[in-house]
């Protein structure tokens, strides 16, 4: 399988050029360059709303947007892979969506660990997936360091860091007035070069007050997981693996009242349902979200189901992100976002379960 | 251009086959090229209806049609049992990885089918009778619940004749036209003469049925990573992406749907 994707990894010493020659970009410079992407992509920039941070639309002449201080409440799957995409009509070659890249500003680690789940999913040769493809391979990523941590937040235990490292192609280090700049692909350096005098040098000081950050947050972030009592990285494996037989899975599932909130959510949950719309004699496809925990997933037309109970749907959600993903990819499926903490009605969270399966 | 994966080709239906009450056999001409592999399936679909996968059943050296035999159990196939000659559906695949049967040749091959498991059990002989002198001893054990839904019995009955192939069938319910013996297919397997130990035996069939064969073939001594399942499950996209169809490290749709036992057996839900 080819995996493609935007992002070259820098050579190393290049990189290490950048980094000692990282740049800086004032706020109101930055909406500048914002609004100069706008003709090329649609600019997806994350804003304060009801308490949190959500995505929306860049408009024209638009400055009103906030680099969170975590990630949003929306996964950022949703600009690359719809909840509900018309896929195939009639028995056309067409692939029908053919809508401008996306460009996601302020994006965390937590999110481009989601993409490195989903590129794994949906690109491949022979059958890759070719809207989320397109959208990957013409988008642009403008991320952000963490300058704060959520209530749920718990990336540090799946070994992720609360700043970007890799996967993007500008990384925005919030400072004061506007942010320190590197850049990740060349995508990234060749529109900061074209913007130049949008750019200044960093200062040292700057560079200083950003590495304090990152220190502080990941610190924040351990203390927090650590309180959760969560295994560590390199144990997750084992323990869901060793518990897989044990009824801990009737306890914890208790709460659950199969909603799918925890997979809409989920920035790695990928899985769908190609459903054909019912009308006279047209075939028009469909691609939905769709999720485990509903009692149907793995039903098929004879009436057998494999997972019958909700305790074994519940567990094979933690399976496919604890067993399956570091199998086939070497990477735990789990981003450590915490976002369906947030959003599970039943309080189920995900970091009391895996502390649950360590003792 | 980007290929759609979604995407299905259009095929004409040419000719609808009454076999049982509850199934019947599609003859579909592709009007673009549409070539398989035995043991690879089709996502077949009813536009505005609906789409599900299926085996083919014809053999796959012809080249410009295909049969796909199929049992009505639900909305989808309610459609496809509606459908008359001339009528439009869709085809999207081959999908999957279909039997190795370059790992058969020089040995020993069991084949057992039960009910509507003997429609891609059918595609699978044409292919081994093609490839017959290249094989060892070739073994045939077919069942199913009562005579009247015997799949391709007077096919079966002429292969039965043939003296390259050790042919068996059985019903779990006679009825005066039966001659054969009655019980569940595991009860005629025990006069099978093979070498066991390097034996590959293909299992196709309902969940119950497929269980029992596989735990009569490793009684009788056949090798787990030797028994090739035929496994069912929900498979939507048909190429490992919409998650449906996990059965441990793998998904039934891209990795499988044939699996060896070996492969398999550790994990949960596998027979349902």
């Amino acid at each position: 399988m080819t995996v493609f994707c935007s992002f070259k990894p820098l050579d190393k010493a290049v990189s290490r050029l950048y980094f000692f020659a990282m740049l800086f970009i004032k706020r109101g410079n930055f909406d500048q360059f914002l609004e100069s992407l706008r003709g090329e992509y649609r600019v997806y920039v994350p804003r304060s709303m009801g308490g949190g941070i959500g995505y929306s639309l860049l408009g024209k002449s638009d400055t009103n947007y906030e680099i969170g201080e975590i990630r949003s409440f929306d996964p950022l799957k949703s600009f690359y892979f719809l909840g509900r995409e018309k896929v195939a009509e009639d028995f056309k070659p067409d692939i029908l969506r053919d809508d401008k890249p996306p460009c996601i500003v302020g994006a965390k680690a937590c999110d481009l660990k989601g993409f490195k789940i989903l590129d794994f999913v949906f690109i491949d040769d022979e059958f890759g997936d070719p809207t989320y493809m397109k959208a990957r391979e013409k988008g642009l990523i403008i991320s952000a360091d963490c300058t704060g941590y959520g209530e749920t937040c718990f990336c540090t235990a799946v070994d992720i860091n609360p700043w970007p490292e890799s996967d993007f192609d500008i990384n925005l280090s919030p400072v004061d007035d506007g942010f320190v700049v590197n850049t990740g692909s060349d995508k990234g350096s060749d529109l900061v070069e074209s913007n130049k005098n949008l750019f200044t040098e960093a200062t040292k000081a700057q560079v200083g007050v950003i590495k304090q950050n990152r220190s502080t947050v990941k610190s924040d972030v351990m203390k927090s997981a650590k309180e959760k009592r969560i295994p560590v990285a390199d144990r997750l494996k084992r323990v869901v693996k060793k518990h897989y037989e044990t009824d801990i899975w009737k306890d914890v599932s208790e709460d659950c009242v199969e909603c799918g909130a925890c997979n809409t959510i989920c920035p790695t949950c990928h899985c769908y349902l190609l459903y054909d719309q019912k009308s006279d004699g047209r075939l028009a496809r469909y691609r939905i979200w769709d999720s485990c925990m509903i009692h149907d997933f793995a039903r098929v037309a004879g009436g057998e189901n494999p997972r019958d109970r909700l305790w074994m749907r519940f567990r094979n959600r933690f399976d496919k992100k604890f067993n399956y993903f570091p199998e086939v990819l070497k990477e735990i499926g789990c981003t450590g976002c915490g976002r369906c903490v947030a959003a599970c009605p039943g309080k189920i969270d995900i970091r009391e379960v895996l502390a649950r399966l360590e003792v | 251009m980007m290929k759609n994966p979604y995407r299905s080709i259009e095929a004409e239906v040419m000719k609808v086959t009454t076999e049982t009450p509850s199934i019947k056999t599609f003859l579909l001409k592709p009007k673009e090229e549409l070539t398989f592999k035995p043991g690879q399936f089709m996502e077949f679909s009813v536009p505005g209806s609906g789409e599900a996968p299926f085996t083919p059943s014809s053999d796959s050296q012809i080249k410009d049609t295909m049969e796909i035999t199929i049992v009505k159990v639900g909305k989808v196939t309610d459609a496809i049992h509606e459908l008359k000659p001339g009528d439009t559906v869709g085809l999207r695949g081959p999908l999957g990885k279909g039997y190795p049967l370059t790992k058969f040749i020089g040995q020993d091959v069991l084949v057992i089918g039960g009910g509507v498991g003997l429609a891609p059990v059918r595609t699978l002989m044409y292919s081994l009778f093609h490839m017959r002198d290249n094989l060892s001893k070739l073994v045939y054990r077919g069942g199913c619940r009562n005579p009247k839904e015997f799949l391709f019995r007077k096919e079966l009955e002429k292969w039965m004749k043939r003296d390259d192939v050790d042919m068996k069938l059985t019903v779990d319910e006679g009825d005066k036209s039966w001659k054969g013996p009655v019980g569940v297919v595991t009860t005629i397997m025990d006069d099978i003469d093979v070498n066991f130990d390097l034996a590959k035996a293909i299992v196709c069939g309902p969940p119950i049925m497929m269980k029992f064969a596989t735990f009569k073939l490793q009684e009788l001594g056949v090798k787990d990573s030797n028994i090739y399942l035929s496994m069912e499950k929900n498979m939507s996209c048909g190429f490992g992406k919409c998650g449906h169809c996990r059965i441990g490290p793998y998904y039934c749709c891209k990795d499988g749907p044939v699996f060896t036992y070996d492969m398999i057996r550790e994990y949960p839900g596998i027979w349902e």
